[in-house]
């Protein structure tokens, strides 16, 4: 997939620049509100029309000074922030609406695989007014996915739904896109949703791109300047109960939080704001994990310094000032302990 | 207590047919001006608007009378259109039809575009990213979205429609059994010291068909506002 | 302030003696020729001012019964004078004759049309109404007598009166006209007299007149109907092609 876009417009205030190529499968666009992602993806749908530029999908030129192809021809689809389902079709009409006006040498999307994914085969006849939030929300994927389209254009589609289903939704977003190999531009607010997301993100702001990086990257650029510094995701298996807490399997190492779970397999959000380094073993701590770790590397961020350690084999970064790097001599290749309390772990919702 | 000749009967048979025939010919303008006004940007948007609603400002005699000017055989559209092909409109039921549906025609616009707006442009424009073109949008999503305002305005239109007399006489004369609506007997009767008993009759058969078609707009109003 | 108020009170007492308005409901077809008697009158009698209103005899006599104002009513046939006798709204002492009329038919000029029966043959025909325009009911009476009225159904324009029976004959709208004869000087141009009606057919047409009930009070109103009896005014009638006998 190759998206090559060149744009400008201007309204009101407003004035969006915009030179880049885009070639990853999962591309992300982050930025805050107003930055002009919106316009980006109504301009690539061919929903808004530039002042000027070029866009060309896979060779193909859907817009320049003298074309403008209409969004019908452009098979690109859109998922919205909200589902914008056909009030007046039932749940199978609304998925069925774009499949059948895809041409038919151009369908490779199996219906029957997709409604098994999203798990919507109990509401196909339904109506779409008794769908709760979740599940318009599904439908509104489903259809999108099944006319078919060369590249999925996604903007803010989680930001109306609660914690649970957001997380819920981002699993179906990326088996959904896996199972019928279609390339898609995430767009989000959320550094969060991003790193679940997408492999390559574009940093936009004011209308123009400021960056071009892995979410991981970006993530790191931002430790300084985030509320709640760098969001480690740990990976953790199966918990057990140890005493009253519970342990969990990270990797090799072995975590012990407050909260317990059912789950084989979950993910914990740990910020670098909540993990303190010794330089020596301490004898007696109230945090119940202290972790051995060597310190992979530095890098600063605004007035912080991140340490990225490794620990068992897992990767973990912590943010300290300077002032402590230099005290306690913290270099590359150097031994610290980590130390983390039971209750600073966050499971993120399944 | 006096009984419809036969000649009443023709009145409100004439009344029924001018008016549905008048609704049925205005639904596609109809259904086009309010199109236009709600989804198109250009320029002389707003003469439009004046155009469409002036009818509804207007005094029926007056539209009456300016439809003669235009039709009639000394008329614009008269004399280059009209005589030529040997079309003859004036005091035909086909003038009363004509009358009639620019009378009503803003109350059709007016609800069909009520019936526009409550449509979420974000679901017109998904269905343009799934493959549809502006006409396959109109007929899958706007038409059956808009409905409950065309069935809406086309009440109104057609209740409006039964009581139309001030550019009906003008245009379409008092002709029994050709052009003589319900309003036209009225008249007729009421203008004569002992016609009055007809006269109530008429009036409540008109009546009772009007109550009949507002309290189905009305039904259908509810619907609307309901669904979203 | 004084001075406006003595002023106002001075011309308020010096009127003239025979200051009165007087109200007149006549047929349609009278609007010239009592224009022109009005006039000549309050000249000769100045405090007479009149206010005049015509239309189908029918549509006046029913304003009149339900409390129109109208000093005088004359009616193009005897029915509708009947009518308000019978309710006690005119002064049955006062009934006269004023004038008499003939029915005729006007249409445009490129027709062929000889007599009576040929009006079969054509598409339009305007009539005043026949519920209340007397000339509507002659004319529809003389269908009636002739066996033409099944012949002539959907081809009737009913008008309100003859006035508006002439303007459509004028313009165009029909093929022709039933008015009287002396609506007939009032065309302009484009259409003319084709043919009278036959008098065998229908009735003869009469104006019969009368002071109303609030007319009767008016000494004013007594004396101007006596002067629509005087040879001054059957002068004038018949300058207008009205038949006085």
């Amino acid at each position: 997939m190759e998206l090559r876009i060149v744009l400008q417009k201007r309204f009101g205030s407003f004035d969006l620049d915009m030179d880049v190529a885009i070639s990853h499968f999962r591309t992300g666009v982050f930025g805050p509100s107003g930055s002009g992602k919106s316009t980006l993806v109504s301009m690539i749908a061919g929903l808004e029309r530039p002042d000027n530029g070029l866009i060309q999908l896979n060779g193909e030129t859907l817009f320049d000074g003298s074309l403008d192809m209409p969004p019908d021809k452009r098979r690109i689809g859109i998922i919205f922030q909200h589902p914008h389902l056909f009030p007046h079709l039932s749940t199978q009409g609304n998925l069925l609406y774009g499949l059948n006006r895809c041409p038919a040498d151009l369908r490779r999307v199996d219906f029957d695989t997709l409604v098994e994914v999203l798990q919507i085969g109990h509401l196909l006849k339904r109506g779409v007014n008794h769908l709760s939030g979740g599940e318009k929300q599904r439908v509104a994927i489903g259809r999108a996915v099944l006319s078919n389209p060369r590249l999925l254009l996604m903007d803010e589609p989680l930001s109306a739904l609660d914690d649970t289903l957001r997380f819920q939704i981002i699993g179906y977003l990326k088996s959904v896109c896996e199972t019928f190999s279609i390339p898609f531009i995430f767009i989000s607010h959320s550094l969060l949703e991003m790193r679940l997301m997408a492999d390559q993100v574009l940093n936009v702001a004011g209308g123009r791109i400021i960056g071009s990086s892995s979410a991981e990257e970006l993530a790191r650029q931002r430790l300084g300047s985030s509320q709640v510094g760098y969001i480690n995701l740990l990976e953790l298996g199966r918990s057990c109960e140890a005493g009253t807490l519970y342990a969990y399997p990270w990797g090799a190492a072995r975590l012990l939080l407050s909260a317990g779970s059912d789950r084989d397999n979950s993910i914990a959000e740990l910020s670098s704001k909540d993990i303190i380094l010794f330089k020596q073993h301490p004898e007696a701590i109230s945090a119940r994990n202290l972790l051995q770790c060597t310190v992979r590397s530095l890098f600063s961020s605004g007035r912080k310094i991140g340490v990225e350690l490794e620990c068992s084999g897992n990767t973990l970064i912590s943010e300290v000032v300077q002032d402590a790097v230099t005290e306690l001599g913290i270099a590359p290749g150097g031994t610290v302990y980590a130390a983390v309390k039971a209750s600073a772990f966050r499971m993120l919702p399944g | 207590m006096p009984s419809f000749s036969s000649a009443e009967y023709a009145a409100i048979l004439l009344s029924l047919k001018v008016a549905s025939t008048a609704t049925l010919v205005s639904l596609p303008f109809g259904f086009g001006a309010a199109y236009l006004m709600t989804y198109c940007r250009f320029r002389g948007k707003i003469a439009l608007d004046v155009a469409v609603n002036l009818p509804l400002t207007l005094p029926p005699v007056v539209i009456g009378y300016l439809l003669l000017i235009l039709l009639g055989q000394k008329g614009f559209i008269g004399r280059h259109l009209l005589e030529p092909l040997g079309i003859r409109l004036i005091f035909t039921w086909k003038a009363a039809v004509i009358a009639t549906a620019v009378v009503g025609f803003p109350l059709l616009v007016r609800s069909i575009r009520i019936g526009m707006e409550t449509i979420d442009p974000m679901i017109i424009k998904a269905s343009r990213t799934l493959g549809a073109g502006w006409l396959d949008a109109m007929f899958s999503v706007i038409i059956p979205l808009s409905l409950r305002g065309v069935l809406a305005g086309s009440a109104l239109m057609f209740a409006r429609a039964l009581g139309e007399f001030g550019a009906t006489i003008i245009v379409a004369g008092n002709i029994p059994g050709v052009t003589q609506t319900i309003p036209l007997a009225i008249y007729d009767y009421a203008s004569s010291p002992d016609g009055d008993a007809m006269a109530m009759l008429l009036c409540l058969v008109s009546v009772v068909i009007s109550v009949l078609v507002l309290l189905f707009h009305e039904y259908l109003s509810r619907r609307m506002i309901r669904v979203d | 302030m004084r001075t406006i108020i003595s002023l106002f009170l001075v011309m308020l007492f010096a009127l003239p003696v025979q200051a009165a308005e007087l109200s007149i409901s006549a047929a349609a077809s009278l609007k010239e020729v009592i224009n022109e008697l009005s006039v000549s009158y309050a000249g000769k009698n100045p405090g007479v001012t009149f206010t005049k209103i015509y239309g189908g005899s029918g549509q006046l006599a029913k304003q009149v019964e339900q409390g129109a104002p109208a000093d005088i009513f004359i009616s193009a046939n005897y029915e509708w004078m009947e009518y308000l006798k019978t309710r006690g709204v005119v002064d049955v002492k006062s009934v006269d004759t004023f004038a008499y009329n003939v029915l005729v038919f006007a249409g445009r000029t490129e027709q062929k049309i000889g007599g009576f029966r040929d009006v079969v043959r054509l598409a339009r025909i305007a009539i005043g109404s026949p519920k209340s325009v007397p000339a509507g009911e002659y004319a529809m009476e003389a269908f009636r007598k002739a066996g033409l009225d099944k012949q002539l159904e959907k081809k009737l324009v009913i008008a309100k009166d003859v006035r508006e029976c002439l303007m459509y004959a004028e313009r165009g709208e029909v093929d022709g006209a039933f008015v009287y004869k002396t609506d007939a000087l009032q065309l302009a141009g484009n259409s003319k007299i084709l043919f009278t009606v036959p008098q065998d057919l229908y009735p003869r047409v009469s104006y019969p007149m009368a002071l109303t009930a609030s007319g009767a009070k008016k000494p004013e109103a007594a004396a101007f109907l006596a002067f629509l009896k005087t040879s001054e005014a059957k002068a004038v009638l018949m300058k207008h092609g009205f038949q006085v006998r």
